[in-house]
């Protein structure tokens, strides 16, 4: 559905995006990650032919963005960074007078029914100067969807929501992916929201590729990092050292024990020290996606 | 197609903004005040005005009527016009940008140069509806008021008369002058509009340019002399020509004549140029303007 090959963007000698490549399938929800300021706007704002690519290629459903500007973005949805629309207006007016801009016929009950979608059907006819963020984030997502897209763009849609804001935007990416099928590009630097909605993802930092894949491969589940806190960490490092994860433990400092096991492994350590009388206050996995993206963004740095 | 459709919401967008109503306002507050002043005291304003003109003309008839004070209504408020078109066309694509609607509209499909021909000719019809609604008040409710005979038009050195038979044409011209010479304030502004991301600084820097080139313009020097003719503000005043007419050999007023056409024609010519000189940058500059609002 889309193929991006060697884009780079530079703003005078500062290498925003830098030789990026990747590809998206169709019907897929495809994470998009990254620091603050390691390129992801700019490059969204590329697909979306907001800013013109110091050089490189954007294909979307199989047609160059350049030559076919036009009939490409007709078939694309985006929410790129604040979800802006006219504050003296109100969601209905807003929705309708974006949905003209898509020059396809959308109809009143379209309009209602995304709304509803969007979970702001009550409030419709209020002025958007009332809205709280999340409301204007959702009437962002409405105006993306309102024309039926194949592909949807949400450029760090959980930004300044609050829990539950995030949760339906959440519960709305994974509606639209499985349930309407369409393809959906997410941005965020909260990593633990896209490791719950992508099927594979795109790590970049400093504008350049750090890897790209499926989220489940790429995590590993196979070996758990493990942070282990507990009323007695002498006694457990102990403990530890006699028994079979002996060699597991890769750091203990600040009251936490660092180590590796597998999936199994963590049970057992749990009733090994419970068994001790030594209290496990807190077994935490790392194996998320902000262990991993920092690992291999901190490589990076490095390198 | 696309077109219209971006005219039509950029003139509900205008329509729906409050600030857009000032201008509608400041104009009918001013010229209903003007129209005030001359009905409560207007005949010895006139009597002043006719001073240096009394020993030598017997004037007869209603001197002061509906044309004279639409002419002088509009010498007054035509100068300030500027900053109510620039109010609008200031903030067609800056007001979108501090927004943050340009980046949502950009991603819809359309053309970046369709987009900005149908700002641009939404910013137009906004100055053409002022124009119109200025001519209501100015001209309309000004005979309405003050009834209707020859057009007297003082001048330092002559006296000007038009029949009233020979007066609305040259109002319709007028009016049409003056709505190129608005579009050309218009032009500026919305060219203007392209560099900022707040709509105070296009609409002051408009007004800036506009008194600037006004002040060289009265100034009466050599050097600036030679730049004059280039200047828009020059000819900006060029509906007044309308009212300047040619006399026959017993010094009666030619019906339908205008004392210096091609000056008229070249001066809106030139308000014409200007108006596809900042249109077709405004064009160029934004189909290559990295859209980072």
């Amino acid at each position: 559905m889309l193929q991006v090959s060697h884009l780079k963007k530079y703003f005078g000698s500062f290498k925003a995006v830098d030789d990026l490549s990747f590809s998206v399938q169709e019907g897929e929800v495809y994470g998009f990650l990254g620091q603050n300021g390691a390129g992801k706007s700019t490059t969204i704002r590329m697909l979306l032919s907001l800013i013109k690519p110091t050089s490189g290629e954007i294909r979307l459903f199989g047609k160059s963005l350049f030559e076919e500007r036009e009939q490409i973005l007709q078939r694309v949805g985006a929410v790129v960074e604040k979800p802006d629309v006219y504050k003296y207006l109100s969601g209905y007016e807003n929705l309708k007078l974006f949905s003209k801009l898509s020059f396809k016929a959308i109809s009143t009950h379209q309009l209602w029914e995304t709304l509803e979608l969007v979970g702001l059907k009550d409030r419709a006819h209020d002025p958007v100067r009332v809205y709280s963020q999340g409301m204007k984030q959702r009437l962002g997502i409405a105006v993306a969807l309102v024309h039926n897209p194949d592909l949807i763009i949400l450029d760090e849609p959980t930004n300044g929501l609050d829990p539950q804001g995030i949760a339906d935007i959440r519960n709305l990416i994974l509606l639209l992916s499985k349930d309407k099928g369409k393809t959906v590009i997410v941005s965020s630097h909260l990593l633990s929201e896209i490791e719950q909605v992508a099927d594979s993802m795109l790590i970049i930092h400093k504008g350049k590729k750090v890897v790209e894949g499926n989220v489940l491969e790429l995590l590993n589940p196979e070996k758990i990092t493990l942070e282990l806190v507990t009323s007695n960490n002498e006694e457990s490092l102990r403990l530890i050292g006699l028994s079979s994860w002996s060699s597991a433990v890769k750091s203990s400092a600040h009251g936490r024990i660092v180590l590796e096991t597998d999936p199994q492994g963590v049970t057992e350590l749990n009733k090994m020290l419970v068994q001790h009388d030594i209290g496990v206050s807190s077994l935490k996995s790392m194996n998320s996606l902000e262990a991993y993206f920092l690992s291999l963004t901190t490589a990076h740095e490095v390198l | 197609m696309k077109f219209f459709s971006i005219v039509y919401i950029e003139l509900y967008k205008i329509f729906r903004k409050p600030r857009t109503y000032i201008a509608f306002g400041a104009v009918a507050a001013i010229v209903g005040l003007i129209q005030l002043g001359f009905y409560a005291d207007g005949d010895s304003y006139m009597q002043f005005g006719m001073q240096s003109f009394s020993d030598s003309f017997d004037v007869e008839g209603n001197i002061m009527n509906g044309y004279l004070m639409a002419y002088i209504i509009l010498q007054l408020l035509l100068v300030h016009v500027p900053l109510l078109i620039a109010l609008v066309a200031g903030d067609m694509i800056s007001g979108e940008a501090a927004q943050g609607t340009l980046r949502v509209l950009l991603t819809k499909p359309i053309s970046r140069s369709t987009l900005i021909l149908g700002k641009f000719t939404a910013a137009g019809v906004y100055t053409l509806l002022l124009l119109l609604w200025m001519a209501v008040w100015t001209l309309g409710f000004s005979i309405a008021i003050f009834g209707i005979d020859d057009m007297l038009i003082l001048k330092s050195t002559q006296v000007t008369q038009i029949v009233s038979t020979d007066v609305l044409w040259r109002y319709a011209a007028a009016f049409l002058f003056a709505c190129l010479a608005m579009l050309t304030v218009a032009a500026l502004s919305f060219f203007l509009s392209l560099f900022a991301e707040n709509s105070i600084g296009p609409i002051m820097a408009t007004m800036s340019i506009i008194i600037v080139f006004t002040i060289l313009n009265t100034l009466d020097l050599p050097l600036f002399e030679q730049v004059k003719p280039f200047l828009f503000t020059t000819h900006m005043l060029g509906w007044k020509g309308f009212f300047d007419v040619t006399v026959n050999e017993n010094n009666e007023q030619m019906i339908g004549s205008i004392e210096n056409l091609p000056a008229v024609l070249s001066s809106g010519g030139i308000l014409l140029l200007h108006v596809i000189l900042f249109l077709g940058l405004s064009m160029y500059l934004f189909g290559r303007k990295d859209i980072l609002s």
